[in-house]
């Protein structure tokens, strides 16, 4: 079960890659972006996931060593990361929005001034 | 008491040998006894060998002309960084036994070294501001990149020969280099460095911008490129200074692959230098001169960074299986 | 009394330092409408920041003591790192160090460079949260702090480069900047996972401990995404075009901070993987990846630079070009190579800041960087030329400035790896970078003459100096170019030896931090001795003697017999010889100065022109066949 989630989260970080690689739009090239990092998330969750867990919230009293719970760590890292990811798109949709403006297109093959 | 003395021998070498004295004098010889051989091989009378002095004295005493386009500081005291950093470069080159100063600089530091000149004389050049000092300066740079590259190769082959036998594996020093040689016998009798002195031989008119690879002053062309804006007293220390480069470069190429010939006593050292000196520069610069018609920057380019290189490489690679 | 001298022990200066950066950032974005109050709340940071870590010198340095710092005095519990750890050892605070110079010189520059600039408040809020984002990322001691670093300086940096978004490109550089920056600091998550998920930690030295005895295929993985991860960082190629991007459209105070901290910090952190995380997935061919990278990065970008007639992009090239030789050294694996490379990666901070700001100097004066259009501001701008020649001597290592201290240091480690080892690839490296360093000096020739000598269009003829300050910037940066070229052997034994020592002595920076660092793997460091001699002082002496002796010569003679009437100077004889045909503004200059060398190599400049296409898809394209190449090199080779 849990496989699937690692094959699953592979996936999404091929196919966001695959999307900032081949799409010439500069929004779907933010999209691209995002799914590669809700891959990561994905990911992430799943190393933390123990099969029969229950949250990891407890008291100091109530924690001994029979406790059964997810790894609480990748938690918080995919919480951090989630509001990474919010910010990337963010900004990125901010440039488009500039760039559109000073270019005219949100086509890569034209925004190009910077080269060679 | 000693350090006055140390003081006053250095001081000594850097004014007299094998520091200004000797270079002014052995270099413009070498440059009259160039021009007088030129002239024979093309059967013309040709000038004086102490024509060069002639020169540089009349040179210096005519009015020098600053262009009003140029920076003046840097155009000013370009020639004297050059000539002085060429001297430099001589006090840290062994005449046989003999080194004024050692454990100073090693191979890797004189390649770096002999840039110091080639930088001066452009930016001197470039400062005049003059369009044909562009067009030299682009010229001069692109030689000084084509010569690296073999004299790269030249070198490590050199410090991997010397290496080898000293067991340390490879050896910059050049103090190491010449008590080798003055050890074991000439580095040139060794088959692995045959094609490299081959090469030296092939750079040195090269580094000095002599013809047929002297696009950079090409002055029928493009007025001496750098110097077109030069007179009086810098131009006449641009003159030594190129003077000054072919004796460095020859006596370079006598330090790495004919060391171990000298008697021991400084002064027949010194002249058995400037003997060999002058046969080299009979045979690569004069000889090279009379033969050839000048080259394209980029004919310059390919011939050393093909031919040139083919002869260093083969030689490095000669050095490293120990040959 | 005792709380304070408990919270004033230098065991807190490490956060202390991260921590007044990034308050900096914070206190300027809320009170940073005044100029005067946003001026000194940003100096005072950067300073502190400095001294903070300056006071770690002797305890670090020095002393060889590693400093471990839990965050709210969070220790292991049952052998596993819960909290958040910072640790610095020589290696961390020579690169904070770095850091933190950089970042008080560039301080220093901005605030007289930005006075044309509107924003100044959020200029100085990224600013600052650059700045915190790089000493945070090379003081920590945990894998996944380093990511939230790296993803807080990526930010900073691209909204940098977007700041002036009227200039032409800088929103376009930014765009591509933060795809291929985010794609790597996914890579560097998803490595940070796949370690997680072997060894259920994300302290470094834990990692340090737990990876050596657990490689396999996911490891192998893992050291795939964090090395280009890292890579994009960096700026290595295939990301070298993200820099010239960059670079080009960002402030020049904020280029020397990308050039020479950000840069660092993908070296940083690809040296701490390599050496203390998965060493014993074999040196020997790691560093091959490292050497082949750093080397072809070498020479891809100098030549390059050597295409460009921007003034700005073509130094970005040279500093990636530099950070190959960086990369290079660190990848030998010897005592000898590791040290040249930082002595080397301090070296690129000095003299790429230096060049980076003379830069600025000149946009800031003419509102140009393109230098088809520059020329002979050396009458206009002395002292500014007098810097940037200085960085340029550096750069391209002429003696005795600190490029060439570095640099021979370098060709030294890398023969001597290819006689040792026996492999002649070695000696290619070493030629490879001879041949770069030439190269360098064309370019920078290129740049001089197309910039501050040649002729001077008309319409720069009302140009003047920069203001002191910021000539003081620079100032600073030549004279430490300068110190650190002479005295070879301080810089060496005080800074890079103990950084060296610290990168072959894996087992102390894990006992540091209370784990079990017997077993770890230590890379082998070898002993080594110089085979030349290069002495820069007395080197210096003899050429100032002989260079007297010239003069007194000169000026006993007729040397300086040249008319100094400007009323005379109307004469035809103080014009420029034009051959007889009619006076005009003819500077040469450019991309194209060097005909001779490019002609020959024309096919490869062509295929060069067409790769470096601009697209951001080609640029993403690159980064995924790298992380295909690397993954694959790591599983088959490693």
């Amino acid at each position: 079960m849990i496989l699937l989630n690692y094959i699953a989260s592979f996936f999404l970080i091929g196919l966001g890659m695959y999307a900032i690689v081949t799409k010439y739009n500069l929004v779907k090239t933010v999209i691209g972006l995002s799914i590669t990092d809700y891959g990561v998330n994905l990911l992430l969750i799943s190393i933390g996931f123990n099969p029969g867990g229950t949250a990891p919230i407890f008291t100091w009293s109530e924690l001994d060593y029979n406790s059964f719970f997810v790894d609480p760590v990748p938690q918080a890292l995919t919480l951090t990361s989630i509001v990474i990811g919010a910010c990337v798109t963010a900004m990125s949709l901010a440039l488009v929005i500039k760039l559109e403006e000073q270019y005219g297109t949100i086509d890569t093959r034209q925004i190009r001034r910077l080269r060679g | 008491m000693t350090v006055v003395i140390d003081a006053l021998m250095y001081l000594g070498y850097v004014l007299i040998f094998p520091g200004f004295l000797f270079c002014f004098l052995a270099g413009m010889l070498l440059c009259g006894i160039d021009r007088k051989l030129v002239a024979k091989m093309q059967k013309r009378v040709g000038p004086p060998v102490l024509q060069p002095f002639y020169d540089f004295f009349k040179l210096c005493g005519k009015e020098t002309i600053v262009p009003d386009a140029a920076e003046g500081i840097c155009f000013m005291f370009a020639p004297l960084l050059g000539l002085a950093a060429l001297v430099v470069i001589q006090l840290f080159i062994p005449v046989f036994g003999f080194t004024a100063i050692s454990g100073m600089a090693d191979i890797v530091v004189i390649l770096y070294l002999l840039l110091i000149p080639a930088v001066s004389i452009i930016l001197g050049g470039a400062a005049s501001g003059s369009p044909y000092a562009g067009v030299g300066l682009s010229r001069e740079m692109v030689t000084i990149i084509s010569c690296e590259l073999p004299l790269v190769l030249v070198l490590l082959a050199v410090a991997k020969t010397v290496g080898d036998a000293m067991g340390t594996g490879l050896c910059f020093s050049l103090r190491g280099i010449a008590e080798y040689q003055a050890a074991n016998g000439s580095l040139i009798c060794r088959i692995s460095m045959l094609p490299a002195a081959a090469a030296m031989l092939l750079i040195i008119p090269g580094e000095t911008g002599n013809h047929p690879f002297d696009a950079a002053e090409a002055e029928t062309e493009i007025c001496e490129g750098l110097l077109a804006e030069y007179s009086g007293a810098p131009l006449a220390v641009f003159k030594l200074s190129h003077a000054v480069k072919m004796l460095t470069l020859t006596s370079l190429f006598a330090a790495l692959f004919l060391g171990g010939l000298g008697t021991g006593m400084v002064v027949l050292d010194a002249l058995l230098l400037f003997v060999i000196c002058a046969v080299l520069t009979a045979l690569t610069i004069s000889f090279v001169h009379a033969v050839t018609a000048r080259l394209k920057i980029e004919q310059i380019f390919k011939y050393y960074w093909t031919v040139v290189t083919l002869l260093a490489a083969v030689s490095l690679v000669l050095a490293w299986y120990g040959l | 009394m005792n709380y304070l001298g408990n919270i004033l022990s230098y065991q807190h200066f490490p956060i202390y330092a991260i921590m007044v950066l990034f308050l900096g950032s914070f206190l300027i974005a809320v009170f940073g409408e005044n100029r005067i109050a946003r001026n000194i709340l940003a100096l005072l940071s950067v300073t502190a920041a400095l001294g903070f870590v300056a006071a770690l010198i002797k305890p670090v340095l020095m002393d060889g003591e590693i400093i471990s710092y839990w965050m709210g005095a969070r220790e292991p519990a049952g052998g596993y790192a819960i909290g958040i750890a910072l640790e610095v050892d020589a290696l961390s605070l020579f690169f904070a160090l770095l850091v933190s110079l950089a970042v008080f010189v560039s301080g220093v520059y901005s605030i007289q460079y930005m006075n044309r600039d509107h924003n100044e408040k959020e200029y100085y809020t990224l600013y600052l949260l650059l700045c915190g984002g790089v000493m945070g990322m090379v003081l920590s001691g945990d894998l996944f702090n380093m990511f939230i670093m790296v993803e807080i300086l990526t930010f900073a940096a691209v909204a940098l480069t977007a700041f002036r978004n009227t200039a032409r490109g800088a929103v376009e550089a930014a765009f591509k900047y933060l795809v291929v920056g985010c794609m790597g600091s996914t890579c560097i998550l998803a490595g940070t996972a796949m370690l997680y998920a072997q060894t259920h930690t994300l302290n470094l030295a834990q990692l340090a401990q737990l990876v050596p005895g657990d490689v396999n295929t996911a490891t192998k993985v893992a050291f795939a995404l964090l090395f280009v991860g890292f890579g994009t960082k960096a700026f290595i190629v295939p990301f070298h075009p993200l820099a010239a991007d960059a670079h080009g459209a960002a402030p020049a105070s904020i280029s020397v901070i990308i050039s020479g901290v950000l840069t660092k910090s993908g070296i940083y952190g690809i040296i701490r993987i390599t050496y203390f995380l998965f060493q014993s997935m074999g040196l020997g061919t790691m560093q091959f990846l490292l050497v082949f990278i750093g080397s072809l990065s070498m020479f891809v970008c100098v030549t390059m630079a050597l295409a460009q007639h921007d003034f700005k992009r073509l130094l970005a090239f040279h500093s990636i070009s530099q950070i190959g030789y960086v990369l290079t050294a660190v990848g030998l694996c010897t005592a000898l190579g590791v040290s040249a490379g930082l002595y080397h990666a301090i070296n690129h901070t000095l003299f790429k800041g230096l060049l980076f700001l003379a830069a600025g100097a000149v946009l800031h004066e003419t509102g140009t960087t393109d230098l088809n259009k520059l020329g002979g501001l050396a009458k206009k701008m002395p002292h500014t030329t007098v810097l940037f020649l200085i960085g340029a001597f550096s750069i391209s290592g002429l003696p005795p400035f600190n490029g060439f201290a570095s640099k021979w240091l370098i060709y030294q480690a890398s023969y001597q790896k290819a006689v040792e080892s026996g492999n002649i690839g070695f000696l290619l490296v070493t030629v490879i970078a001879l041949v770069t360093s030439v190269l360098t000096l064309a370019s920078f020739v290129k740049v001089s003459h197309s910039v501050f000598f040649g002729q001077l269009p008309p319409e720069l003829e009302n140009v003047r100096e920069v203001s002191w300050g910021m000539r003081l910037a620079m100032g600073i940066f030549a004279l430490l170019c300068l110190v650190t070229g002479l005295f070879p052997g301080l810089v060496t034994g005080y800074l890079t030896e103990p950084a060296a020592t610290a990168v072959f002595n894996v087992s102390q920076y894990i006992e540091a931090m209370g784990f079990d660092g017997s077993a770890a793997v230590q890379p082998e460091a070898g002993s080594f001795q110089y085979v030349g001699a290069w002495d820069p002082v007395s080197w210096l002496l003899v050429l100032c003697i002989a260079l007297l002796a010239v003069t007194i010569a000169a000026a006993a003679g007729k040397y300086g017999n040249f008319s100094r009437n400007r009323a005379a100077r109307r004469e035809d004889k103080y014009q420029l010889f034009y051959g007889g045909e009619a006076q005009e503004l003819s500077q040469l200059g450019g991309d194209d100065l060097f005909w001779g060398f490019k002609h020959n190599w024309r096919g490869y400049f062509n295929y060069m022109h067409r790769m470096h296409s601009g697209i951001v898809n080609d640029y993403a394209l690159w980064a995924v066949i790298d992380l295909a190449l690397v993954m694959l090199f790591s599983l088959i080779v490693l």
